[in-house]
């Protein structure tokens, strides 16, 4: 973390070169990343690597795969089957008339947009100032707030309720989003604090000899500058909402509650636990999230190349 | 510090066109809204979550007691030595893997092997399987009775028979730290990726025209290049995990015989079956302690590292 | 009670109506004045004292599947009868207990609150639910099923499907072994010894899948019951004594003869139990259909059978453990109301028999139990004699923290079964623990 703050200046992303920045370094663009030519021990060696961890993270997503296509009734054959041998869509034909479910995807959606929207807002208030404006606590509160992080949720749950109960926030979408966009901050802060940190003052103040407002400088010419950063930061938000169980379960109440909660009270019951259909509604679930990231990836890792990761 | 903020606006606040607030209070007013939501949602409930460990109140029944440190003294003198070392165990176990992982990955897929770029997509999805999904699959696969990794090991002839692996203590850390791991080296792997596509390709390709080889040179240059993101995640990770909660209290509950508790699963069980919140305030307060410690104890050597 | 209506003709089309089966609400609205509940109404008057409001009604039971229509039906009835809206909240039932709690204690939810009857000391203990004794009047609940959903001698809910938690085994499995699963072992020795046979039978069978993860072994607390241990004597934890320890060591020997499997709670048994790799297992009448849902064999149904717990010497009284829901009512907006709703889904006969229908649980008045629906139910039946008859409250159920209670035992049970430490150690170590829990 502190070495963030603390390592001479990485090189600059090609979407803001700084000539304030004195680090001695070739003026011109450098090419990063991967080598054109690479020896055949590397490439072997990468391709292991894929096939172990690679394998260590897809045979489980194999199985849900699998195990949404068993029929209900050979779920708990063993020794289970590796290809299922009578493949049915039946837990995914179950899902299409669960309007329930629906329901809690689209609280799902609209809690982890919102909160995706209004951390990146609010983090990049916070790491602009951070980053461009020196006061006296500014490093005590830079660690303050990577400090919230570190109290026992379980317990900040018992008192939130009640405050949260007090402003008759219980059962709403801001009850979630707020609290969600509270623990993003750390990372998205820190992260949006390092982007900022390669614009170049010159910049902003050419804007200001210009007679720009401070605020216009950051909403017309800071942000767009930082945009890579701002989606990487809006990804983690989003992942953030969208993986919560606890909170969400506690503090959405049935109408607003969202996936995880809504995953595990329609499909594990009092009695069993309908296996397939919980499977065939987390592929489903999933499926649209990891197209869209896969979609927006180099958005995540350029929006990082440029910012937390400099270093 | 990084070198531009040599050049901090503030010394220039004069060039400037005058107007109504200072810089200083502008700064300050772009942390309202961030300070706002964590005094509201962490600062509160944390002082009256402390504050209840020096009281003896329930969860359900109203009123409590002021009894000074004996929540504290029942907590030290209970389990806590054995909590510590596996929430440690569960905390590094959690963070070292996935990064070891995620690192090996991010290294492979930032070659040009083909079909890179699909596999960093591909690995994108234990991250983002909603989190109680991830619980319960890998209780799934876990699982003694039936669950595939048995039948995995079994027909390629790792074991004889069947294992429960998350009812016997020696497996069950390991099996929720395995789970655990899968669901974050992902977020490693892109943190990661991230950090390579920053290592100057011709820092690389001058050191091999020098000789050096693929190891020397991630030694050389690819790793002291990535040292601020590798402390970033480290350190993020180590909190997070520190309080993961989720997978541990599904994949086990703690168990077998308190082989898995961690703090967090232990403040959940005395706050939420035990009513206790007296305990559980002092639980956390302790933990607090600890953890801040841990930080402060980690910022201080990295900033002396950087100091060199 | 309107007791001279050809009530099974009746129940057949309330049945049909309450499932909402071409069921048009003028059918309804004609039924509703001639409902059962006339003589009740008395009662719940005095209790509700005017005009029906609409209420809150919180159940575990509404997004599951197999049960949700049963109770949305019992609702719809109501709103229909009563010209209210009943709103209905759902938690997972692993997490409902510590959201109600939480929702009861913000003063979040007030109305009906469908209950395990293991939570109602704690649910008490916050000073919310009301004392259900006045609308219990005339209603037919049997004596049994009142005692079950009261603490501490206050009728804190309304029973509604009142069991037991008893030995369920595979009669075919069980005659393969050469035992006769009407003669079901009285003792703890023949029962082991049958638990040898049907492991004999190979094939990597299960002979009693009983609960060994420890979210699930205070099932354990049973069978030191049955070895005699009183649990706990006034407000004295018992645990530790020479009956609780000897339970443990049985057990234990089990476990090390793989007569019970590791891993196993109460899902996992009965997913083995519904494959047939498992010949026993413990259950309350609630797995019935899960274990049929998720069995390849479509026929095991009419294999299943209720066995009575074995004794320590010849003569005892088998030990079983009371289960069962409730129904209670917290103070607040629409109390009065949702109490009328509460005895109207529990005592209404012909609700409770479309009820039953569906879910299989076993009611509660005389009048229903006696009925021909359940009565034909042999599983059922046969349940009721062997197990429910002598069905006892958790002892420690009375005890805010019980829950913790039963985890600290449970704790301590499986650090035996891992063979971490001895039963006499670590059933001491339980006992004071739990008596630190207990204060």
């Amino acid at each position: 973390m502190s070495a963030t703050t603390q390592l001479p200046a990485a090189p600059t992303p090609p979407s803001a070169s700084s000539p304030a920045d004195d680090a001695p370094r070739p003026p011109q663009r450098l090419r990063r990343g991967a080598l054109r030519s690479e020896r055949p021990g590397v490439r072997f060696a990468a391709w292991a690597t894929v096939v172990v961890c690679g394998g260590f993270g897809l045979l489980p997503v194999y199985w849900l795969l699998a195990t949404s296509l068993t029929p209900r009734d050979q779920v708990f054959a063993y020794p289970p089957k590796f290809f299922p041998s009578a493949p049915t869509l039946d837990a995914f034909a179950a899902l299409a008339s669960n309007d329930q479910l629906f329901g809690y995807l689209r609280n799902s959606v609209i809690v982890s947009v919102i909160t995706a929207v209004l951390s990146v807002l609010v983090s990049a208030y916070m790491g602009y100032s951070f980053s461009k404006f020196r006061y006296r606590g500014r490093r005590s509160l830079m660690y303050l707030v990577l400090a919230s992080q570190m109290f026992p949720q379980a317990l900040l749950l018992v008192t939130l309720y009640t405050v949260f109960s007090a402003y008759g926030l219980l059962n709403t979408y801001t009850a979630l989003v707020l609290s969600f966009t509270t623990f993003t901050l750390p990372l998205c802060v820190w992260m949006l604090k390092g982007f900022f940190d390669t614009i170049p003052d010159e910049l902003i103040e050419a804007a200001r000899v210009d007679g720009a407002s401070r605020l216009r400088i950051i909403h017309s010419i800071v942000l767009p500058l930082a945009a890579p950063g701002l989606i990487a930061a809006g990804l983690f938000a989003f992942v953030r909402g969208w993986n919560d169980f606890v909170f969400a379960l506690t503090l959405a109440g049935p109408e607003k509650q969202t996936l995880p909660p809504g995953l595990v009270n329609t499909f594990i019951g009092e009695a069993s636990t309908a296996w397939p259909e919980l499977m065939a509604a987390s592929l489903v679930v999933s499926l649209p999230v990891a197209i869209a990231f896969i979609a927006l990836q180099k958005y995540l890792v350029g929006g990082l190349t440029a910012g937390a990761v400099k270093g | 510090m990084t070198s531009s903020q040599t050049h901090t606006l503030e010394h220039r606040k004069s060039q400037t066109t005058p107007r109504r607030l200072s810089d200083g209070q502008f700064a300050v007013l772009l942390l309202l809204p961030g300070v706002a939501l964590l005094a509201g949602v962490v600062l509160y409930p944390l002082i009256a979550a402390l504050v209840t460990a020096f009281f003896e109140q329930s969860l359900v029944l109203p009123g409590r007691t002021f009894v000074g440190v004996q929540n504290l003294v029942d907590v030290l003198q209970g389990d806590f030595l054995r909590l510590l070392r596996q929430t440690l165990v569960f905390t590094l176990g959690t963070t070292i893997l996935p990064f070891v992982i995620g690192f090996a990955l991010a290294l492979a897929l930032n070659t040009r092997i083909r079909g890179a770029k699909v596999l960093r997509g591909l690995m994108l999805i234990p991250w983002l399987v909603p989190g109680v999904v991830v619980s319960f699959l890998w209780m799934w696969i876990f699982n003694a009775n039936y669950g595939v990794m048995n039948a995995l090991l079994q027909s390629i002839g790792l074991i004889d028979d069947p294992q429960a692996w998350l009812a016997q203590p020696g497996t069950a850390m390991g099996a929720v730290i395995l789970a655990k791991t899968w669901q974050s080296f992902p977020w490693m792997m892109v943190m990661l990726l991230a950090g390579l596509q920053t290592v100057p390709v011709e820092l690389h390709e001058a050191a091999e025209m020098d000789g050096a080889g693929t190891v020397r040179r991630f030694f050389a240059i690819t790793l002291p290049h990535l040292k601020g993101i590798v402390g970033l995640v480290l350190l993020l990770e180590f909190i997070w995990n520190f309080q993961h909660f989720d997978i541990i209290y599904v994949l086990t509950g703690g168990g077998p015989a308190g082989a898995t508790q961690t703090f967090a699963t232990a403040v959940y069980e005395t706050a939420f079956q035990g009513y206790d919140l007296g305990k559980a305030g002092a639980l956390g307060l302790l933990w607090m302690v600890l953890l801040m410690a841990l930080v402060v104890v980690y910022v201080r050597f990295s900033e002396k590292g950087e100091e060199r | 009670m309107s007791l001279t209506l050809p009530q099974s003709a009746l129940s057949r089309r309330r049945v049909l109506q309450l499932l909402g089966i071409g069921a048009g609400t003028a059918a309804l609205a004609a039924c509703a004045p001639s409902a059962p509940s006339s003589t009740g109404a008395a009662a719940s008057a005095a209790a509700t004292g005017g005009a029906k409001t609409d209420f809150a009604f919180s159940s575990w039971s509404f997004t599951e599947e197999a049960a949700a229509p049963a109770l949305e039906a019992i609702v719809k009835a109501y709103q229909d009868q009563a010209g209210v809206t009943v709103d209905d909240v759902s938690f997972p039932y692993n997490e409902y207990i510590n959201q109600l709690t939480l929702q009861v204690k913000g003063g979040q939810f007030t109305g009906a609150a469908h209950v395990d009857v293991a939570w109602l000391g704690s649910l008490a203990a916050m000073g919310k639910l009301q004392d259900l004794a006045a609308l219990t009047d005339g209603r037919g609940y049997t004596d049994a099923a009142l005692a079950a959903a009261q603490f501490d001698g206050v009728q804190y809910g309304l029973p509604w499907t009142i069991g037991a938690i008893g030995l369920v085994g595979n009669s075919e499995i069980l005659q393969k072994a050469g035992i006769d699963p009407d003669a079901f072992p009285a003792t703890i020795d023949e029962f082991e010894k049958s638990l040898q046979d049907l492991k004999a039978l190979g094939g990597g069978m299960i002979p009693y899948a009983a609960s060994t993860k420890a979210a699930q072994l205070k099932d354990i607390l049973i069978w030191m019951e049955t070895f005699g241990s009183p649990l706990v004597d006034g407000d004295t934890v018992t645990i530790g004594d020479d009956a609780s320890v000897e339970a443990v060591t049985w057990y234990k020997s089990l476990y090390d003869q793989k007569l019970i499997a590791a891993d196993v709670d109460r899902f996992d048994a009965r997913s083995l139990f519904a494959q047939g790799r498992a010949a026993i297992y413990d259950d309350a009448p609630v797995g019935r259909n899960a274990v049929q849902e998720e069995s390849p064999d479509k026929d095991l149904g009419s294999k299943l059978t209720p066995l009575s717990r074995p004794v320590l010497k010849a003569g005892d009284t088998p030990r079983a453990l009371v289960w069962g829901g409730a129904i209670a009512v917290v103070d607040g907006e629409g109390a009065a109301t949702a109490a009328d709703f509460a005895q109207f889904a529990t005592s209404d006969l012909d609700t409770v028999l479309a009820d039953y229908e569906v879910r299989g649980l076993p009611p509660v008045t005389t009048e229903a139990q006696q009925s021909d629906v359940v009565a034909a139910d042999t599983f059922g039946s046969l349940f009721n004699e062997r197990i429910t008859a002598t069905s006892t409250s958790n002892p420690f159920w009375k005890f805010t923290a019980y829950s913790q209670i039963e985890t600290v035992i449970a704790e301590q049970v499986q650090a035996v079964l891992v063979g971490k430490t001895d039963a006499k150690a670590a059933m001491q170590k339980a006992g004071e623990a739990a008596q630190k829990l207990v204060g």
